[in-house]
């Protein structure tokens, strides 16, 4: 099955691109660690707050600061999805890089019920106010399972062998 | 000169560190690398679009205590970066891109202090036309700063 999946995604004419221009590798490379600094700083920020910490930014005014997280989000998954498609055979068997999809499914998870259960309450917070205890864990597991992304994408050519 | 380097790249705690198969080794001090950035950029760039008029909500004042979270992700990446220049040092001490790097986190890192007096002059924060250059500056300056170090990884 992902041997099929492999030899189907490397033929490909987007994959012959990403591998076959020396530049671009190092092109989405630097866009993928831009896209990185985004949204650790963008999505910490909202973490944090969620969190209970920066309380004189009240939660309304931390959520203009998340679109900046979704662009760096958005960033990394062309840019992933892209390596992806040049070398699938470096990440579909490496442990590291299913690791990194789970944390990835953790976050978006969290994301998607924080948002459904939270989204029109969460407006209404206070500014200097302290936070229920659903959101300091939201926040929380945002914050650890971006960093399990950044962690296990570290590792990437270390547990598995990829470039 | 080269002496020097050779006799950094052989020294016993850099052979261990390149050589040793432990991920809490060369991959953790990488990683530590790679987290110092995304704490010290992506602090820089949260200031620096704040100061550009994005989320005009957030109180420039929050960000009073921003600089010691920048100031911890450059230290953690000062310290990292030496390991792992150590490990690796008759390259990149002869690589043109590693000190085109090393410069460009000088001006990030000057950047800095002068943005944080630029909107703090007045004690509760205001955006000034400097602030916006220097914003504008510090986000070049470190997308640059990444390009050359994800260089010196691919090319």
């Amino acid at each position: 099955m992902s041997d099929q999946i492999v030899v189907w995604l490397k033929a490909t004419a987007l994959s012959k691109m990403v591998i076959g221009y020396t530049w671009v590798w190092p092109l989405c490379e630097t866009l993928h660690f831009v896209g990185l600094a985004l949204l650790l700083g963008a999505a910490g920020f909202f973490d944090l707050r969620l969190m209970g910490l920066l309380r004189r930014v009240s939660v309304a005014a931390a959520m203009q600061m998340r679109v900046w997280a979704a662009v760096g989000v958005l960033i990394n998954l062309v840019t992933g999805t892209l390596f992806f498609v040049g070398a699938p055979d470096q990440y579909i068997t490496n442990p590291s890089w299913w690791a990194k999809v789970a944390c990835l499914l953790v976050a978006t998870i969290n994301v998607a019920v924080f948002e459904t259960r939270y989204g029109k309450e969460l407006l209404t917070l206070d500014p200097d106010a302290d936070t229920p205890a659903a959101y300091k864990l939201a926040g929380a597991v945002s914050l650890m399972s971006w960093l399990g992304v950044l962690v296990f994408g570290r590792m990437l050519p270390f547990i598995g062998n990829a470039f | 000169m080269m002496n020097l380097l050779a006799a950094l790249e052989n020294s016993s705690f850099s052979v261990w560190l390149r050589g040793s198969p432990s991920l809490f080794a060369y991959p953790a001090v990488l990683t530590f690398h790679t987290l110092g950035l995304g704490v010290l950029v992506g602090t820089c760039m949260v200031l620096d679009l704040r100061i550009l008029g994005f989320a005009s909500a957030v109180p420039l004042a929050t960000f009073a205590k921003s600089f010691r979270v920048m100031w911890l992700g450059f230290w953690v990446n000062a310290l990292s970066g030496a390991l792992l220049f150590a490990a690796d040092a008759t390259t990149k001490g002869t690589t043109t891109v590693f000190f085109a790097k090393l410069g460009l986190i000088v001006v990030g890192v000057a950047t800095i202090p002068m943005i944080r007096r630029a909107i703090f002059r007045n004690g509760a924060g205001a955006v000034t036309p400097g602030a916006r250059r220097l914003a504008v500056v510090s986000l070049i300056v470190w997308v640059a700063a990444i390009a050359a170090g994800r260089l010196m990884a691919y090319v």
